[in-house]
């Protein structure tokens, strides 16, 4: 299958700060692509390289081995949803999209027709100025459908949308998946996407984390397991954990998680020490705190980790559970 | 290119901007008209007496060639709305954030900035036809009222109207060019006003010699088109004072264009 879009080592500095730092990703056609990472990773950054609104430091950013200035007709090829946009106040939504689809050469037809499909034929000619934020964020939409793309960019889409248009937001970019075009939608969380991409492209400080399906990357959470543990006597029982070697992460004042702990184990270690508790959690990982802890575990300065590894090699994640009951 | 031009015209007709500038046109007209009538009543002939003759059997209204192209071509000073149009006409996509849309559909920044130069050209030339509409009616009303001819000042029309409507497409481009360089509104908003309403003139006033290069000389020079009179008061030809204030406007945008691409639109 062609990769639809492909960032190449592309790299963004603005002054000493590396925004975008050697990224390389492929999105697929038919496919739904995430684009995950803390805010500030430089997803945003990335977007606006790849639509030549930003110039890269290095590297490139093409759709279908071409930039996007020398596509023929970018809007018909490329259609794209970006946080800082904006529109006059004054003017009406209809003639918002007017104007982008005359200056595209795309029927005015498809003006009513892309407001039908976002929700806003009944405000077409309302100003922008009085819309929502959600409102805001359909238009942008709709701006983005008026070619016909078969190529989506999406960042942070749902910024502004009510639960129901979230939900819509999912169907809509299913559908565009299965139309066969190439959607790649960014977000700072994971959960929000779960339910819609195949693939997933983890990023942070600018850098790769890794690039694989959402089904690899969900069978890796499903055998994440945690212990949650909440006692007043916390200090006591973390000084007991330093004695061996478990990973751990203190939540609250009295609460904790041991990494990869069964209640089997713990139980007896717990009855051993005399300790108190008040609960014990067997908790499953979740694909959050798979990405959670990829995105903030992520050290940037081992170059092992700079390349998108299959999750299993080389987890960049906190220490796994080495030690057992026995 | 068209596609460029027609979406410009329709992203400018549907804000406030022309609208205004076209109501602030009428009303310099009317005010022009009014001075003009009352200042040539008081010059003229020493106190009129109901549309008949001055004291010195002259009317007491425009009736020379001269006088009713002067009051034909009243409306000149509107050029800096011409050049107002040009400014806002890339100043406001930077100010609503408007550029990130007009650049994803016309993402070569040199374009974007040619569809600005030409659209707002053709809109300057109509803010030229609308100044001269007004003052054909007004004028020629007034002018009718106190007795003179206005098939007379009609006739005027070949003389003054094309060199007007030239020099307020020229400014119309060269507030694109500022516009593109001074991206924020009320900077380039300011920048335009202070120097054609004081920096020039005090910059003639101490080097008149000056006066043909700067853009005011160079309009004044390309506003000559069809009068023929030729370089008065040590201008320019017309043609020569219309490609200098050309240049000008292209440098701006040349220079906007370079600058814009070497800008991250974020």
């Amino acid at each position: 299958m062609p990769s639809a879009i492909e960032v190449h080592q592309l790299s963004k500095h603005f002054g000493s700060v590396r925004a975008v730092d050697d990224l390389s990703f492929e999105v697929t056609a038919g496919r739904v692509t995430g684009f995950l990472g803390p805010n500030g990773s430089g997803k945003t950054t990335t977007l606006r390289i790849l639509l030549g609104l930003v110039a890269s430091s290095a590297g490139t950013a093409t759709f279908d081995g071409r930039r996007y200035v020398e596509l023929d007709d970018p809007v018909r090829h490329v259609g794209a949803v970006l946080e800082a946009t904006s529109f006059h106040p004054s003017r009406r939504a209809e003639d918002h999209l007017k104007s982008v689809a005359i200056g595209a050469g795309i029927p005015i037809s498809r003006v009513d027709e892309t407001l039908d499909l976002v929700g806003l034929g009944d405000v077409a000619r309302r100003r922008v100025g009085k819309f929502s934020m959600g409102m805001r964020q359909r238009l942008q939409l709709a701006t983005a459908l008026l070619g016909d793309p078969e190529i989506l960019i999406l960042d942070e889409p749902s910024n502004g949308l009510d639960p129901q248009g979230i939900q819509w937001l999912r169907t809509f970019i299913r559908h565009q998946a299965s139309l066969g075009h190439a959607v790649l939608v960014s977000s700072h969380l994971l959960s929000e996407m779960e339910e819609t991409v195949d693939d997933v492209v983890i990023v942070s400080h600018g850098r790769l984390v890794l690039q694989t399906t959402l089904a690899e990357l969900a069978s890796q959470a499903g055998t994440r397991t945690g212990l949650r543990i909440r006692s007043p006597e916390l200090a006591r029982l973390m000084a007991l954990l330093h004695a061996i070697p478990v990973a751990y992460r203190q939540l609250a004042h009295d609460m904790l998680v041991i990494d990869g702990a069964t209640p089997e184990w713990f139980g007896p270690f717990a009855a051993q020490h005399q300790l108190v508790l008040y609960e014990l959690i067997h908790e499953r990982g979740s694909l959050e705190e798979v990405f959670l802890s990829l995105t903030h575990g992520f050290d940037a300065a081992d170059p092992r980790q700079a390349v998108g590894q299959p999750v299993g090699a080389g987890w960049p994640g906190p220490a796994p559970m080495q030690a057992g009951p026995s | 290119m068209i596609a460029i031009i027609r979406s410009e015209w329709l992203k400018m007709r549907t804000t406030a901007v022309p609208w205004v500038l076209a109501g602030i046109a009428l009303i310099i007209n009317g005010l022009l008209i009014l001075v003009y009538f009352v200042g040539h009543g008081d010059g003229g002939g020493g106190g009129g007496n109901g549309g008949g003759n001055g004291s010195f059997g002259y009317p007491n209204y425009p009736h020379t060639t001269q006088q009713l192209r002067n009051l034909l071509g009243s409306g000149f000073a509107g050029y800096i709305l011409a050049l107002l149009l040009g400014v806002l006409c890339v100043t406001t996509e930077f100010r609503h954030k408007t550029v990130t849309t007009s650049l994803l559909v016309a993402p070569r920044r040199p374009q974007f900035i040619g569809g600005k130069l030409i659209t707002s050209a053709i809109l300057g030339a109509g803010l030229a036809v609308l100044m001269l509409v007004g003052t054909l009616l007004g004028g020629g009303l007034t002018l009718s009222v106190q007795g003179g001819s206005f098939s007379d000042l009609l006739r005027q029309v070949p003389a003054v109207a094309p060199g007007m409507i030239l020099v307020f497409a020229l400014f119309a481009i060269l507030g694109v060019g500022v516009g593109a360089v001074l991206t924020n509104q009320v900077a380039a908003i300011i920048v335009s006003l202070g120097w054609f309403i004081i920096l020039e003139g005090i910059l003639v006033s101490l080097f008149h010699s000056l006066e043909k290069w700067l853009p005011t000389g160079a309009a004044a020079a390309a506003s000559n088109l069809t009068r023929g009179m030729g370089s008065r008061f040590g201008l320019f030809n017309w043609w020569e004072g219309a490609l200098l204030m050309l240049g000008y406007g292209l440098f701006f945008a040349a220079l906007g264009s370079v600058i814009l691409n070497q800008r991250d639109i974020s």
